[in-house]
């Protein structure tokens, strides 16, 4: 068998099973998309798994083909030379100059195929002082291989379009050490010095036969085909392994079957009202401030001149040692003198009070899975106070929402750090400590242990916070996009 | 070590020896174990430049995976060049780094490193001082290449100007080879490279 054939027959085998795969997980994707948001769904985007990615890029370069008629893998090449713009690949491929074409995505032109190959080696390249002079010239029916400097039968010799041949083994091994050893799948070239042209997947298929070789190939071109593509990012998730494609790029959020809502724009959670811009540099100063940040809540309050253990009994801190043979004048936070903090400190303050929000909802947030448990927990021990299915379903629905909430939230305070005081900011804070005081109250009812006797009084607490709870995040939402559409927003630090 | 590796040197080693290079003395190829991982190069410096008539041995580590990754070259001899190192003896050379190919030899190595000696990169350096001095004072490059090359590679032209002025460093009581370098580096000004010594 060809094996170019080979390397898309094994995925295309798989194409049966992707169909099974596929009707499994339609139910899935829709069911998790079903909650409060309706983003969604104004956002199409498909979720693909391993193998309908690997089809997905057959049918790219089928689709291509259909039009410039070159081998699939001469096309996988070219598309990837144009980070799998069809449209571009084919603009350019009908109205550019199709040898300087080939010439920069580095594989021999069509049009001068079979010329270099199967005769002579005395291609161009070696016309530099540095470049070796070609050895492999066939003497009869024996070569020398320029690798192994063995001399063999031309018929183990083989080699690219470019003409130069080595011995298979050799291939094999420099193909395995690129593959295995440096992760290289697209770049490979034609060991040749200065020759460069691009090794196809053909040729790989071809020539290594070592099946976890071939797997780690097949891995790396798909995951420089998802890389390269504009239109697909991996889902996020540790171990997820499946892709999200759109049909055009958005910061938009995006659900993959494995739960994990994203924005495809950034692939950070999503992370409305903030845009993607801030919520990047938010994480970088995050990161960049977390030792400090760690520092301070390492370090235990001890007054710094007498050590006396002391305790913050305000929001002030400019802390007096109570020690009254003491009274060292001193910074709770830094816990050096008060006298040098100025500006600097209070920005730093600024910065702890938007961080400690951010973090506390996030930490939160982590807890789901177990409030869930507890939930259902809950939900079935009221079943059995004589309450139906249906009727305990509004606790679920109520973490849902505190979730979100909780989601919401946390970006808020992103949001809020980098904006600049303004009418329109006064209410956005106000509908942020609206939602935060109702989210809280919300996530109290739920901690709260239920007894039978107030079960009914119970539930239409529950009910009637959540539902508030959810009016007040969809109101504090169209308040931001609205600020963004009229360009209400005005931020502090450089864009 | 791999057995390709060891078979490739071992031929290599074969070629380099009846080579028509190395009748010439241009170069030459020592063999430092019997695994085939360590040699020692030597490269005669190329006629018409500061290194004609000077020897430089090298440094040569076989990688495992040789020939699909090129060998580890460096300079044991001091040399005064825009891509070599005058501490280390590093080299930036392409076919060193990425541009290396397998079906490259030992021996291309070698005249591709007899090719740099001719014609420096110094848009490309590695030794940045070095490649000021190239850039900006020519003749003053030249000397201190050839003062190098009789000093340290057995060349045969001795700068007499040079040389006292290393001398009266010493007088000074700085260590000759660190004197060599503060002059090298402060283009020759002994108020200069006094100071730089000193700071
Ligand atoms: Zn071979
Ligand atoms: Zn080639
Ligand atoms: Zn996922
Ligand atoms: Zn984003």
């Amino acid at each position: 068998m060809d094996s170019e054939e080979e390397m898309y027959d094994e995925s295309e085998e798989e194409e049966v099973s992707d169909d099974d795969h596929n009707m499994v997980m339609e139910p899935e994707v829709s069911s998790t998309t079903a909650t409060y948001d309706s983003q969604d769904e104004t956002y199409p985007h498909e979720v693909l798994s391993p193998e309908m990615i690997v089809q997905h890029m057959i049918d790219c370069i089928k689709d291509v083909n259909t039009i410039v008629e070159l081998p699939a893998t001469i096309t996988r090449i070219l598309l990837n030379h144009f980070k799998w713009d069809k449209e571009k690949l084919i603009e350019k491929y009908y109205d550019g100059d199709q040898e300087k074409l080939f010439a920069e995505a580095h594989i021999i032109s069509p049009s001068r195929r079979g010329q270099a190959s199967g005769s002579s080696n005395q291609v161009s390249v070696s016309s530099t002082t540095r470049s070796t002079r070609s050895r492999a010239a066939a003497t009869g029916r024996s070569a020398d291989c320029e690798i192994c400097f063995s001399t063999l039968p031309t018929t183990v010799m083989t080699g690219l379009e470019c003409g130069h041949l080595f011995c298979e083994q050799c291939w094999s091994m420099y193909l395995t050490s690129k593959i295995l050893h440096e992760g290289i799948s697209e770049t490979i070239s034609c060991p040749a010095h200065v020759c460069g042209i691009l090794v196809d997947d053909a040729t790989v298929m071809r020539l290594v036969r070592d099946q976890r070789v071939r797997l780690k190939y097949q891995h790396l071109i798909t995951n420089s085909f998802v890389e390269c593509n504009r239109l697909l990012r991996w889902c996020p998730a540790a171990d997820c392994g499946r892709a999200i494609r759109v049909n055009y790029v958005d910061s938009k959020p995006v659900t993959c079957t494995c739960g994990h809502r994203f924005c495809f724009s950034c692939a950070e959670s999503w992370h409305d009202p903030v845009k993607c811009f801030w919520l990047k540099k938010w994480v970088k100063k995050c990161d960049d401030d977390s030792e400090t940040s760690n520092w301070i809540a390492a370090n235990t309050k001890e007054c710094p001149k007498c050590q006396v253990t002391i305790e913050k009994d305000g929001g002030c801190n400019h802390m007096i040692c109570r020690n009254q043979s003491c009274k060292a004048d001193f910074c709770w936070v830094c816990l050096g003198p008060w006298e040098p903090h100025g500006s600097s400190w209070a920005a730093l303050q600024r910065y702890l009070h938007y961080c400690n929000r951010y973090m506390n909802h996030m930490q939160s947030l982590k807890f789901e899975h177990k409030l869930y448990a507890k939930i259902k927990a809950k939900m079935e021990e009221m079943q059995k106070h004589n309450m139906s299915w249906i009727e305990v379903q509004f606790l679920k629905k109520a973490v849902d929402v505190l979730c979100q909430c909780r989601q919401t939230l946390m970006f808020t305070y992103v949001f809020a750090f980098y904006l600049k005081k303004n009418n329109q900011s006064i209410i956005f804070e106000d509908n942020q400590r609206d939602l935060e005081q109702a989210t809280e109250q919300l996530s109290e009812y739920l901690e709260r242990d239920i007894t039978s006797d107030i079960l009914i009084d119970i539930k239409q607490k529950v009910q009637d916070k959540f539902r508030y709870c959810d009016t007040r995040r969809s109101v504090l939402l169209a308040h931001v996009h609205e600020g963004y559409e009229k360009e209400l927003w005005e931020y502090q630090g450089s864009l | 070590m791999a057995n390709i590796a060891a078979q490739r040197i071992q031929r290599e080693f074969r070629e380099v020896i009846k080579s028509e290079e190395v009748a010439k003395c241009h170069i030459k190829l020592e063999l430092k174990n019997d695994e085939y991982t360590e040699l020692k190069g030597e490269i005669a410096g190329p006629p018409d430049t500061p290194y004609d008539g000077g020897v430089f041995q090298l440094d040569i580590i076989i990688p495992e995976t040789y020939p699909f990754n090129p060998p580890k070259v460096k300079f044991i001899t001091k040399i005064w060049h825009p891509n070599i190192s005058s501490v280390t003896g590093a080299i930036c050379l392409d076919i060193l780094k990425d541009q290396w190919a397998a079906a490259m030899t030992l021996r291309t190595v070698l005249l591709s490193l007899q090719a740099l000696l001719s014609a420096a990169e110094p848009d490309d350096p590695q030794d940045a001082v070095v490649a000021r001095q190239y850039k900006e004072q020519q003749s003053v490059f030249r000397q201190t290449a050839k003062h190098w090359t009789y000093i340290y590679a057995k060349g045969p032209h001795r700068e007499a100007e040079l040389e006292a002025k290393v001398s009266q460093l010493r007088g000074m009581g700085f260590e000759e080879h660190k004197a060599r370098v503060a002059l090298s580096t402060c283009d020759w000004n002994i108020q200069r490279a006094t100071d730089h010594l000193i700071s």
